[in-house]
């Protein structure tokens, strides 16, 4: 997907149509991967909510000219939904998701009656190695470095580059080509 | 690195999850600039990933873009709505100093209610000074009369002598039974500067005056009765003047008044 240069550029002039229409773009991705880590879909929509006040306010922050909109409030997002299982609140609350990646978080979903998106999604991520499904856990759902996520998977930093092309490439196969 | 080798490299896979260090993230960046085609990977790897976290959400209730647009709306475009936004602000200002101006006011009252408690105590402690001073002397008064009024106590008048003073007149009021006795001289002359009446018990054969009390108090004695220790088997009592302090025997030539116990 083209990034909408203009429509961030609008927000940033505080155009609150283009505000709507990209968190109409946007909102849906950053909160599948805030359920991931929050495991709560209440909590989930609360941590997006205040991802997106945090993105207008703070949008004079981001530049087209560098980086990508989408990693940006990414970031944001992840940082969010990780404070939030750090407070007390979160602690003291029973998670609904039982899930550890979020490959659980569509099988369940899958589970519900409707979501066809994630019923025909989960037949490729099943056809997923295990070891991509953990490599695209850390780096993409839970915003792990390159050098963290070499750590956790002891692997070289080389290798978790070339795993990331090679998975995601599984994946892009997957996605795109539906 | 050309082209081809930072698509392969998976570099921008990491850069679009965000895990790339400082130094590869500005590499990534210049390239992508530098050639359409990285751009375009990026795209389409940023787009697999979305597509992937999609899939994981649940649809997002209407209620969350409710609630970001109740916290963000006119908070950063000046030109909206000014008015209200302002008058929310004086309302609040407007209760701050209310609520400070009242805050004021209590601890203005409270300390005003001190002072007053302070001063009503201070009054407390003087009357019941006076209470207490009221009731003592209530309660002497009650044994004065009682006394008199006793048919134990037996009063014994002792007139004026007529070679000293002989419109002086005093009463002892006496008991066998008790060791106490009550002299009243309200019927005799302020003794002048420098002397005292003193008491005298007798007993006549021999003649024999024993001293039972110096009235060194008459004048702190607002009804001039006096309690004094008697000694039994007493016969008669006398007041003589003497000088400040009292005599050992009695000056005879300044006994103003004399009377005997009837039996």
């Amino acid at each position: 997907m083209k990034q909408p240069d203009d429509l961030i550029i609008k927000m940033q002039q505080g155009n609150e149509q283009a505000f709507e229409t990209l968190y109409t773009m946007y909102s849906k991705a950053l909160l599948g991967v805030i359920a991931t880590l929050v495991r709560d879909e209440t909590i989930a929509e609360e941590v997006l909510q205040d991802v997106f006040v945090k993105i207008w306010n703070n949008s004079h922050m981001y530049s087209v000219q560098k980086g990508r909109f989408y990693t940006w409030m990414l970031n944001i997002a992840r940082n969010a939904a990780i404070d939030k299982t750090r407070s007390k609140a979160y602690k003291n609350a029973g998670k609904n998701l039982a899930a550890d990646n979020f490959v659980h978080i569509l099988e369940a979903r899958s589970n519900e009656t409707g979501k066809l998106d994630a019923i025909g999604l989960k037949k490729y991520i099943d056809a997923l190695k295990p070891v991509c499904i953990q490599l695209i856990d850390l780096l993409y759902f839970k915003g792990y470095t390159q050098a963290e996520t070499a750590e956790e998977l002891d692997s070289p930093l080389g290798t978790v580059k070339t795993r990331a092309r090679n998975c995601i490439n599984e994946l892009r196969k997957m996605v795109l080509n539906r | 690195m050309n082209e081809q080798d930072i698509i392969a490299s998976g570099l921008l896979e990491l850069y679009v999850t965000g895990s790339l260090s400082e130094e590869d993230r500005l590499k990534v960046e210049t390239a992508i600039q530098e050639y359409p085609a990285i751009k375009e990977e990026v795209e389409k790897i940023e787009s697999a990933l979305m597509q992937l976290s999609e899939s994981a959400s649940a649809p997002v209730s209407d209620s969350v873009w409710r609630e970001i647009t109740a916290q963000t709306s006119g908070v950063r475009t000046l030109d909206h709505k000014p008015k209200r936004r302002n008058w929310n602000a004086i309302t609040g200002w407007a209760a701050a100093i209310l609520c400070f101006a009242g805050i004021f006011w209590m601890i203005k009252q409270n300390n005003d209610l001190k002072d007053r408690i302070r001063v009503t105590n201070t009054n407390n402690v003087v009357l019941k000074e006076k209470l207490e001073n009221t009731e003592t002397k209530l309660a002497e008064n009650s044994e004065y009369l009682e006394v008199i009024l006793s048919d134990d106590f037996t009063p014994v008048v002792l007139p004026g002598n007529e070679a000293v003073a002989p419109d002086a007149l005093a009463t002892v009021y006496f008991s066998e039974e008790e060791t106490v006795a009550y002299v009243d001289v309200n019927g005799l002359p302020e003794p002048p500067e420098g002397k005292v009446y003193q008491v005298w018990s007798l007993t006549m054969n021999p003649l024999t005056p024993t001293s039972i009390g110096v009235l060194d108090s008459y004048d702190d004695n607002e009804y001039k009765l006096f309690k004094i220790e008697i000694i039994p088997g007493q016969e008669a009592f006398g007041i003589t003047l003497e000088p400040a302090g009292g005599s050992e025997a009695p000056t005879l030539e300044q006994l103003y008044t004399l009377g005997t116990i009837t039996p």
